[in-house]
């Protein structure tokens, strides 16, 4: 009995022993693995002034800070450049650098929200609303002290206080485009118009054998919305939505950026001799190697397409990139628009926190993360990436932040009334239009489309306190 | 309950009891732990021991998080939860007033007739891989298999399946391929308002009739062969061993199907989610909810729908449960 109780014992003891033997022996190789330099310089220092050893542990560890940060972009994550391209920042701070990356980022991170536990920096999901961003971000400078030193410091700001930095930009929208099967089509002038967009897309169906227009239908809840990215462009205004909650006017207006853009969809979508066959059936992964390869010569898309089709084939010079297709008084605007945006967690220790602004400030300016991926670097003074070269005769503008007291107006209005300006659910306007399109039921369906939303729109609009308050405050 | 009957009786007397049950909990202090060793001690500890962990993750995961969802329903709130407001009944008038809620159930009834369909296959085809044929194993696992199969694996085999080619970055699908071997013109089978959601139902059948199928064939096979014998001897054909033995054997199991297919139909969320997205027609109540809840940020409102949804599946089982007692 006494033998089995001891036996016991010493088994307890040593799975303890091992355990906590496993765990240091983790901590000594990350922080040996990420600088060895320092380690070795503790290690000489605790000889030196014979201090515990204990203690001396405690400050080594407490050196190599882990610094935990969130991303949504596992692809660099999973070829390593991403840890490659940290090594400079991890031995400049003598800390290791953790990334998380998640697929469906916005809602897994929105989930991970509810708690204190969400990273240390992450990508700011736009689920948090711009007035609560204090409750889950720290600080990182006022908007005077950043926006002579970054592009859009204003995006996640409240209250004068910035909470967010642009990890990168680009333009908003544009349009993707096989430059192969333009020119083979006869087209030497990039449209201005809708007019000349829709006749270039015959033209190319006339000229080649490409699909003029690929609608990406089936993956529709994201891929319709990125027509949503060329209604600011269209508009050519840096405070296009502003105006439409100041003025109360309809959503959409003909001759306005909201129909306009979306009646050009309508138009491409209602030839059936102008995109794919058969929309239901799309393959979003596929359509990357057709555009590539020629097969496919158009397809609206934001401007973090453009790596991936020209990483899909051998044509990547073929891919071309284009401003949308619309002129205020005969010039194209294109808006330039900032990407995810990095925060702090504010529930993090001090030194932690510390480090976070520093690997924000870092992954900003420095990594060369944004020119890696060809797109527009937050800090200013950096240069425009290589694609954008068709963009070169057009106006590029950054549209305002809401101004005090419209802040996140136009998103309850948008979210209140279900119009859904950003969604693309099954009963969007934007699905309601390709399928009226696919339809062939003409214009009169558009336009029943077009009033039932300026409705929906408008009553919600005209409850909604905070505009109301503000259009008094402002007469 | 001793003590509930002495606090009736008065104050005084109720003191006193309790008093009595301290001291005398203390002084079998022994025989508890004595208890405990004994056979009914052993066996409420077991079962306790065995029940623990199920109950705390059915608690944890399912019961929790169902009471908080009851309560989101009577707020407004977003997905984050953080600047949440009491508002009454509201989200369930908006549920029960505004039209765009509640028209979604129309998609269920094709469901519904589905999964009748699908029974009536499932009965089959259970009825005869139970007769003696060759490779009944093997042809249960192909049966069974689309069952088991991922969701996204899935939509990419029925996208496939439905394709109309336009022979530039595709070609035709499998059906349309199959059909003009016999001289048809290819159809936009997801196209077709007035098809898809047949296409979507076909593509239910095809991945739940396994899991009908191994129901059946269990029911089926627990019948006695006696049973089959006798009436062999009576010289039954194989319809009467059916309808006469059979059916009436497994008629609880039908009972059940039936329930589980009402319950499906109005609840049915992922073939037209992850082949259609809810496009063209093809939304559901579960589907809207889901956008309700995570594209438009209503969690509260979201929550009133579930429990709309589960009052309607409560309402349902109810009914069964008083056709199916009457049976008995």
């Amino acid at each position: 009995m006494n033998f089995k109780k001891a036996m016991a014992g010493i088994l307890a003891a040593g799975t303890v022993l091992s355990l906590t033997a496993c765990s240091s022996g983790n901590n000594s190789s990350t922080t040996s693995s990420t600088n060895s330099n320092s380690s070795t310089a503790s290690n000489s220092s605790a000889a030196d002034n014979s201090s515990t050893p204990a203690a001396d542990n405690s400050t080594a560890s407490g050196e190599a800070l882990t610094l935990k940060v969130l991303t949504h972009r596992t692809d660099r994550i999973e070829d390593g450049s991403l840890a490659e391209m940290t090594k400079a920042f991890e031995e400049a701070n003598n800390c290791k650098v953790e990334y998380q990356g998640f697929t469906d980022y916005a809602n897994d991170v929105s989930t991970m929200m509810s708690t204190t536990d969400y990273g240390d920096v992450l990508m700011i999901p736009d689920t948090v609303k711009i007035k609560d961003l204090a409750n889950f971000f720290e600080p990182l400078g006022t908007l005077d002290e950043l926006k002579d030193t970054y592009y859009w410091a204003d995006k996640k700001m409240y209250d004068n206080t910035v909470y967010g930095i642009a990890h990168l930009g680009s333009v908003a929208g544009g349009i993707c485009y096989n430059k192969r099967i333009w020119k083979e089509a006869g087209i030497t002038e990039l449209p201005t118009s809708p007019e000349e967009f829709i006749a270039d897309l015959k033209l190319i169906k006339d000229n080649t054998n490409a699909i003029p227009y690929y609608t990406n239908y089936a993956d529709a809840s994201w891929t319709l919305v990125q027509w949503a990215s060329l209604v600011n462009s269209a508009s050519g205004s840096s405070t296009y939505e502003n105006d439409i909650l100041t003025s109360k006017r309809d959503l959409f207006v003909k001759g306005d950026a909201y129909y306009e853009v979306y009646k050009m969809m309508f138009d491409v979508f209602s030839d059936p001799t102008l995109h794919e066959e058969d929309p239901m059936t799309t393959d979003w992964e596929g359509c990357k190697a057709a555009i590539n390869e020629g097969k496919i010569a158009t397809m609206v898309m934001g401007s973090w397409a453009v790596s991936q089709f020209q990483e899909a084939g051998d044509h990547p010079e073929d891919i071309g990139y284009m401003p949308a297709p619309f002129s205020k008084d005969g010039k194209q605007y294109a808006e330039s628009a900032p990407d995810y945006c990095m925060g702090v967690n504010k529930n993090r220790s001090d030194d932690i926190k510390e480090l976070g602004k520093k690997y924000i400030t870092w992954f900003v300016g420095e990594s060369g993360f944004a020119q890696k991926e060809g797109s527009i670097c937050a800090l200013k003074g950096s240069a425009l990436p290589d694609y954008l070269t068709d963009f070169a005769d057009c106006e590029l503008f950054i549209t305002e932040a809401a101004p005090e007291g419209l802040v996140g107006v136009w998103d309850a209005i948008n979210n209140d009334s279900e119009v859904g300006t950003w969604q693309g659910d099954a009963d969007n306007f934007k699905i309601k239009m390709a399928e009226a399109a696919f339809a062939g039921e003409g214009e009169d369906a558009f336009n029943k489309i077009v009033d039932d939303i300026n409705q929906k729109w408008n009553t919600t609009r005209d409850a909604n306190e905070d505009l109301a308050a503000y259009l008094e405050a402002n007469g | 309950m001793r003590g509930a009957r002495a606090s009736l009786a008065g104050g005084w007397n109720y003191e006193r009891n309790v008093f009595m049950a301290a001291t005398s909990t203390s002084a079998k202090k022994r025989s508890l732990g004595q208890w405990l060793r004994g056979y009914t001690g052993q066996k409420y500890t077991t079962t306790l021991l065995f029940l623990l962990i199920p109950v705390v993750l059915l608690v944890l995961f399912t019961v929790i998080p169902a009471i908080n969802m009851g309560i989101y329903s009577f707020q407004k709130r977003d997905q984050l939860g953080v600047s949440w407001e009491w508002v009454g009944f509201d989200n369930y008038v908006r549920i029960f007033t505004d039209t765009a809620y509640l028209q979604t159930f129309a998609n269920s009834i094709y469901y519904l007739i589905g999964s009748f369909v699908q029974q009536a296959v499932a009965l089959l085809i259970a009825s005869v891989l139970c007769s003696k044929i060759k490779f009944a194993g093997f042809f249960k696992g192909v049966l069974f298999f689309p069952y088991m199969m991922n969701g996204v694996a899935v939509s990419l085999i029925f996208r496939r399946f439905f394709q109309k080619g336009d022979g530039i970055t595709n070609t035709e699908g499998t059906l349309n391929s199959i059909l003009m071997l016999f001289g048809a013109d290819p159809v936009r089978w997801l196209g077709e308002p007035s098809l898809v959601n047949f296409c979507l139902v076909f593509a239910s059948i095809w991945r739940y009739v396994g899991f009908d199928i191994i129901m059946y064939i269990s029911a089926i096979q627990s019948i006695s062969p006696d049973i089959y014998e006798a009436a062999d001897l009576d010289g039954a054909n194989a319809w009467q061993r059916f309808w006469y033995i059979v059916f009436p054997s497994i008629r609880p199991i039908v009972g059940l199907q039936l329930i589980l297919a009402i319950k499906g139909a109005v609840s049915v969320f992922e073939i037209p989610y992850i082949i259609t997205e809810g496009k063209n027609g093809t939304s559901t109540f579960v589907i809207k909810t889901i956008e309700t809840a995570f594209k438009y940020q209503k969690v509260g409102l979201a929550a009133a729908m579930a429990i709309v949804l589960l009052a309607i599946i409560l309402i349902v089982t109810g009914i069964q449960k008083a056709f199916f007692r009457e049976d008995k």
